[in-house]
């Protein structure tokens, strides 16, 4: 079986934050979503917004395992990263590696993270932030097949003018794609700062 | 109400939910979006999570985040479990037959002392179709005058629009836009509202439609569509007469329609005569040829659907605006036919009628206006309210309501939660949320759809449709008009409402995604109205003039009640209100999951005004009205214009956000021809608030 991964759609994103809230009732968090909605505003010629869903990426090469001292974060078979919650100190080194912001602080001292539903994977289903999103801007499905999606989703973009980019597949391998709006390429590095919520 | 403590969130680990097998099927009650949902429940009968249905036709299994957070409120610290009485400031727990017999005693009293008018009900959540119906019966046989949503949600939609058509409710179903070629949205921000129900709109747009947007803050609609207008606050009207005149100058409306099916027309074209493109955009804000080319997109892209919402709904000149734009739709043709219409979430589909015999029928002696209420409430005219909703949060001057209640000789609040308006009553009574109670639910598609009861009753809670009932019997009044139970409630109805003759329980049960209405007797549904050319007016036609002849008279939002006379030098600003996708009038803002969305009101303001009250953003801003000020928090965005706020309606004094309602900043002003509360384009100032507090 080829690889299952996650292609989110940011210029679908349309705010209403189904996804984060579906991650918390799916995996019984009364607080601190795995899954978050960044705003973000830019002033061009015109006025330039979208929305940013952040969330653990599930890296080829997670930098969150690397840094972990007590080996909380292991990568399996099926290309997901976990996080052992049980085996965790609450150190939070891992928050501060991850360019990624796919790493929260939980109200336990702990930290917590996407965990891709596994739980719900192994049922045969697909992660709760995907069924529930109305735009289709989160898909499911095979690596492949996700990033032949992405193209398709990229041309009828570029048709209407506006130009987009794929995360994931180059430089840094990802199994959750994102699809970004080009312009925000220069705030991706930085998405620690604190964008209004 | 000091701290709220978060139930759970100290507890060590969190552990996904179990799967689950045995899931009910619902349908959201919310938003009158109908969205099909399924419920998880725990041993106890307890709702644990909410997902979509996959197989109800228009969700598609997609929901907002609204009823998986209102899930998380339903066993919460806020809910009210038992019949309560005040004594001494302080609520006792009484027994349900306790209060009842009260309740009666006290009604009973004020009838014979005061008239049956010096009892009212503000009840805009009585809850479902069973409820709704004994709350019928029950003002019948009491003579009881209720104020219900219409006031504070679509009274002036509603009324400008049966004028114009003769029926209220939306004429063709959210569904059909991937028919039209162009779907015109005007003061709606769904992508945030409908959620849920907004990939029919994208879907519409993969399949050609041209989206354009007509608001004056940049949406997360306005974001997606193909073209966003950006329209100075409160000058929708004199854009659509604009429209109007352009399209009428230029022969580009349907002729045949026109002569055929509507009366009026001449005085609307002299109406609209002095709106020039080059006035509207004076006007406006917008450019006159973006008019221009609206309308040329408006002839010549056919058949069009029109989407209005709050946004030109609650305002102060509402009345104008919705006239204009639905007179644009009549005009250009766009009406009972494929793809052409239009959508709203008013689901009128008539009244049941003869449901008792004349001789039991009690008339209030007393008829007063959504706005004559708070005078009438203030001199004490009025001794008993029946609360079923927010109104100390809901209803304009929400101070002034707040006191005017305080006022009262006896107050009954019949709710979920013990909210601003529930803390001012004498009695408070457990009410059952809809995912408790069966019954019939409307949706944006014109479809009516059965929910069974899907969760357990909590605590000692009942449905407005027994409680009616009870009260009725206890009040010595005949209790055998009332059904007593949802389905039997639904067949009462169904079999003395001509519309809806041939939508019974079995048939909604077997029908995924429900049944359209009207429907008769011989199974017929109707998809869309109008579609015979026949139209419920007297003359049968479209009236395009109102029945002064005066098709539409502009007035201009500083000239609009509420406004009107208040000096433009000491309240520069306008200020509105809008809605979130997290949030729903009052129950969300109970929810954790909601709060961690949207964790405190904010006012976005446009980086140049904020520049010039000197605030940045997270900064505290004190917005003043004449009815009062409120201290919020700026965000600064440019999607709204300069000198314009904008703030979220939800939170209360009495809930986890212990917010003094925004609300309050509006004055009790309606619309002269619908009769809509305004919410929005009030004249405010705003300063930086360096200290603390409110």
């Amino acid at each position: 079986m080829s690889q299952l991964a996650m292609l989110v759609d940011g210029s679908r994103c349309i705010a209403c934050k189904s996804c984060s809230v579906a991650c918390m009732q799916e995996n019984g968090l009364q607080s601190n979503s795995w899954l978050r909605v960044r705003r973000r505003e830019l002033l061009t010629d015109h006025l330039v917004r979208y929305y940013n869903p952040q969330s653990c990426r599930h890296c080829a090469d997670p930098i969150c395992l690397s840094v972990c001292p007590v080996g909380a974060i292991k990568r399996g078979d099926d290309g997901f990263v976990i996080h052992d919650v049980e085996c965790c100190i609450g150190c939070q080194v891992c928050v501060t590696a991850c360019s990624y912001s796919g790493i929260k602080i939980m109200t336990n001292g702990k930290v917590g993270k996407c965990s891709f539903c596994s739980h719900l994977l192994q049922q045969g289903k697909e992660p709760a932030c995907v069924t529930v999103c109305p735009v289709d801007a989160r898909v499911f499905g095979e690596r492949e097949e996700l990033i032949r999606e992405a193209g398709l989703r990229m041309t009828n973009l570029a048709s209407r003018g506006i130009s987009v980019h794929l995360e994931g597949t180059e430089k840094e391998l990802t199994n959750v794609l994102y699809l970004l709006n080009n312009t925000a390429t220069q705030t991706i590095g930085d998405s620690k700062e604190e964008v209004k919520a | 109400m000091g701290f709220y403590v978060r139930p759970k969130s100290l507890g060590l680990n969190s552990k996904p939910l179990e799967p689950d097998d045995n899931l009910r099927t619902s349908i959201c009650c919310l938003c009158n979006g109908g969205c099909g949902l399924k419920v998880s429940l725990d041993h106890e009968g307890k709702v644990q999570a909410v997902f979509g249905d996959l197989d109800n036709p228009y969700n598609k299994g997609k929901i907002c985040a609204k009823p998986m957070e209102i899930a998380q409120t339903l066993y919460g610290p806020y809910r009210v479990e038992y019949p309560m009485k005040k004594v001494d400031g302080k609520f006792e727990r009484i027994t349900w037959d306790e209060a009842l017999k009260l309740i009666a005693q006290k009604y009973n009293h004020y009838i014979q002392e005061s008239g049956t008018g010096s009892i009212v009900g503000i009840t805009s959540k009585i809850g479902g179709s069973y409820s709704k119906l004994a709350h019928v019966i029950f003002s019948k046989l009491t003579g009881m005058v209720n104020y219900g949503t219409g006031p504070i949600c679509m009274e002036s939609e509603f009324n400008v629009r049966k004028e114009i058509f003769g029926n209220g409710s939306s004429s063709g179903p959210l569904s059909d836009v991937v028919k039209s070629k162009i779907l015109l949205i005007v003061g709606n921000n769904c992508a945030q509202t409908k959620a849920g129900q907004f990939h029919w709109i994208l879907e519409a747009k993969r399949q050609g439609t041209k989206i354009v947007v007509i608001d004056t803050r940049f949406t997360e609609t306005a974001q997606v569509a193909d073209r966003f207008i950006q329209i100075r606050p409160g000058t929708d009207g004199a854009l659509g007469m604009a429209l109007l005149k352009f399209i009428i100058e230029n022969d580009l409306y349907d002729q045949s329609f026109v002569t055929e099916h509507t009366n009026g027309f001449e005085q609307l074209a002299q109406a609209v005569e002095s709106f020039s493109l080059e006035r509207a955009a004076d006007i406006t804000g917008v450019p006159s040829n973006v008019i221009q080319e609206l309308a040329r997109d408006l002839a010549s892209r056919q058949p069009g659907m029109l989407f209005e919402g709050r946004g030109i709904v609650c305002v102060n000149n509402a009345g104008a605006s919705i006239r204009a734009f639905e007179d644009l739709m009549s005009i250009l043709g766009n009406v009972g036919k494929e793809g052409a219409g239009i959508i709203s979430h008013i689901n009128n589909y008539g009244s049941a009628k003869d449901l008792i015999p004349k001789k039991d029928v009690v008339k209030s002696d007393r008829k007063r206006s959504a706005e004559a209420l708070y005078q009438a409430m203030e001199e004490g005219e009025i001794k008993m309210l029946f609360i079923a909703g927010n109104p100390c949060v809901n209803w304009p001057d929400s101070r002034r309501m707040t006191k005017a209640i305080q006022g009262l000789d006896f107050v009954v609040s019949h709710t979920l939660f013990l909210d601003d308006s529930a803390m001012q009553a004498d009695i408070v009574l457990p009410a059952t949320h809809w995912l408790e109670e069966a019954g019939v639910q409307a949706s944006v598609h014109r479809v009516l759809q059965w929910k069974d009861q899907a969760a357990a009753t909590y605590a000692e809670a009942r449905s407005g449709g027994d409680l009616f009932r009870q009260l009725a019997k206890h009040m010595g009044l005949e209790t055998s008009y009332f059904p007593d139970s949802p389905q039997k409630a639904w067949e009462l109805e169904r079999t003395h409402n001509k519309s809806i003759e041939g939508i019974t329980v079995e048939r909604m049960r077997k029908t995924p995604g429900g049944v359209h209405f009207p429907c008769s007797e011989d199974g017929q549904e109707a998809e869309r109205l109008y579609e015979s050319g026949v139209f419920p007016t007297t003359s049968g036609k479209v009236e395009l003039a109102r029945a002064n002849d005066i098709a539409i008279e502009y007035i201009e939002v500083f000239d609009s009640p509420g406004n009107q006379g208040v000096s433009r030098e000491k309240y520069p600003y306008l200020l509105s209100t809008n809605k979130v996708a997290s949030h729903y009038h009052t129950i969300c803002q109970y929810s954790n999951w909601a709060r961690e969305m949207e964790k405190q009101p904010y006012v976005e303001i446009h980086p140049q005004t904020a520049a010039e009250l000197g605030v940045i953003d997270g900064e505290q801003v004190r917005l003043e009205t004449v009815t009062g000020s409120l201290v919020l928090s700026a965000r600064i965005t440019l999607s709204v214009p300069r000198g314009y706020f904008s703030t979220q309606p939800y939170f209360g004094l009495h809930s986890p956000y212990g917010q003094t309602p925004a609300n309050s900043l509006f004055p009790v002003a309606v619309d002269p021809v619908g009769g809509n509360f305004a919410n929005k384009n009030i004249m405010c100032t705003a300063k930086a608030e360096r200290g603390q507090g409110q």
